[in-house]
């Protein structure tokens, strides 16, 4: 049996994590805070189409999808107290005024006949883009100082990608002739100039780049 | 998107066909008097053995399938239809416009069970040789989620729609048990499982929201009263023989109501169950028919 009382190194030779990271607790903060609002605005909105879309499968995929939305923003929620941000509200808000118009577009299409305009919305943009934030976010924090926000920002990136395939097939599954092609392709057109305005999720730096 | 979608356009395929409360209640084949009345048995209770029982548990199953899909929409419009409550209205959504954060994402949570529970029906259905859209669609349920106040929405869709739920899974579930199904017991049985929490869900919200308002509270309760009598089917939910489905009143205790409120809720069926055959009976007349099914003048 191996010596208990032998000196180990505290950190295993196969764990490679970093003290370093790019976020201090204020930047990490107003980061979740934006992340919240944007997962508020999109379980919201999916919330709302349910009784809009025909179709039955993507009914229910979107009040599946709703409630995986709701979770992420509970976990940001209670995620920034831990940053000393004792009045969540207070970061609860839109990265600037464009993140406002954006959600605003994206939440416009509600006639029965405009479920692709919901599903590219959502799927062909915004949760690109949270996939996007977070990675960037969780491959450049601390990975220990804030080893919390990156079990939480797994858990969400799981549950993006998996609902970004969904929406993706199912808008494959929608989308039967040139012309539907085309609305597709200028409904995400129009979005994407808003969210490019926006700078992404948290802004602009939401990836790294200015 | 509107705040606040109105039932008659909710959106659906081509193979659903949506009818009121009035039309249901009009259909002969449903009918307590009259020809199918003397054609049934002693009791109308949802069993094995009736002659119908086949026809009648796919069209229960069909009516639950519809019911999942209006919860399902109903829980996604309160995430939609209010803001969410800040500062010191925070924790409990006192105004009628905003609803707590958390609220939000009970309703969000709700959303997810509804749908799982479309699937299941869907499969459940199959089973049971039932397609979809071969029963009309009553719309009544989601009417109590178009309130303007989402304290409305939990009386009505929390705690008498998910109530009257908890009733019709647990009559299901004995059908299938004494059936000898081997998926209609174990699938209902998980079904009620959350419809037991959605339930809990509505009466702490209720009592949490309403905390300092007496009369918003009265209001509510006296809604989710009518709704309850609605929701009824007028009698097709009462602790009577002559109702298919029973009153569950073990896990309607579990989920927060008391005693005297179940009691309540056992009035309210049974009268529900003299209107609706004074309704029919009223109908067959004006039709020229006899409560015995019989021509009035023969």
């Amino acid at each position: 049996m191996a010596d208990p009382y032998k000196p180990r190194t505290p950190f295993a030779p196969w764990d490679r994590r970093q003290l370093p990271g790019l976020f201090d607790v204020e930047e990490s903060a107003r980061r979740i805070g934006n992340y919240k609002w944007a997962e508020m605005k999109l379980f919201e909105t999916l919330g709302g189409w349910v009784a809009t879309v025909p179709e039955l499968d993507v009914k229910m995929r979107l009040g599946t999808h709703c409630y995986h939305h709701a979770w992420h923003a509970e976990l940001w929620h209670k995620r920034l107290p831990e940053l000393r941000e004792m009045n969540p509200d207070r970061l609860t808000k839109p990265a600037n005024d464009a993140m406002v118009r954006f959600i605003e577009a994206l939440s416009e299409p509600e006639a029965a006949e405009q479920t692709i305009e919901k599903l590219v919305g959502v799927y062909r943009v915004f949760i690109p883009h949270f996939i996007a934030a977070y990675t960037f976010h969780r491959n450049n924090t601390s990975e220990i100082t804030d080893a919390p926000t990156i079990r939480s920002l797994n858990f969400a990136l799981h549950d993006e990608l998996e609902d970004w395939r969904d929406g993706e097939m199912l808008l494959q599954s929608l989308i039967e002739t040139p012309a539907e092609v085309d609305r597709a392709a200028a409904h995400q057109a129009r979005l994407e100039k808003i969210m490019l305005e926006a700078g992404g999720i948290a802004g602009p730096g939401s990836i790294g780049v200015e | 998107m509107r705040k606040f979608f109105p039932v008659e356009e909710l959106a659906r395929d081509s193979r659903f066909t949506q009818i009121n409360m009035r039309q249901a209640q009009a259909d002969p084949r449903t009918a307590l008097v009259g020809p199918n009345a003397a054609r049934r048995a002693k009791t109308n209770r949802l069993t094995p053995s009736r002659p119908d029982a086949s026809e009648a548990a796919r069209a229960l199953m069909h009516g639950i399938f519809v019911g999942e899909i209006q919860a399902l929409e109903g829980a996604g419009r309160t995430c939609h239809d209010f803001e969410t409550a800040t500062g010191s209205n925070s924790a409990a959504g006192t105004e009628t416009d905003s609803v707590p954060f958390a609220l939000k994402l009970d309703m969000a949570r709700q959303a997810w069970d509804e749908s799982r529970h479309v699937e299941i029906s869907v499969k459940l259905g199959e089973w049971m040789g039932a397609e979809i859209g071969q029963f009309a669609e009553n719309t009544v349920l989601f009417e109590a989620a178009c309130s303007t106040d989402p304290v409305m929405r939990l009386a009505g869709v929390n705690r008498a729609l998910e109530g009257l739920a908890i009733d019709v899974f647990t009559t299901m579930k004995e059908f299938g048990e004494v059936a000898g199904d081997p998926f209609l017991g174990f699938c209902e049985d998980w079904m009620l499982a959350d419809e037991v929490t959605h339930v809990k869900m509505g009466s702490d919200w209720l009592r949490k929201v309403t905390e300092n308002d007496p009369e918003r509270r009265a209001r509510a309760l006296e809604f989710q009263s009518i709704v309850d009598k609605l929701f009824s089917f007028g009698g097709t939910r009462s602790e009577s023989s002559d109702s298919p489905i029973g009153l569950a009143r073990r896990f309607r205790e579990l989920a927060g109501f008391t005693s005297d409120e179940v009691d309540e809720i056992a009035d309210v069926s049974l009268a529900a169950l003299e209107d609706r055959k004074a309704f029919a009976a009223a109908a067959m007349s004006s039709s020229g028919m006899s409560s015995s099914g019989m021509a009035a003048d023969e």
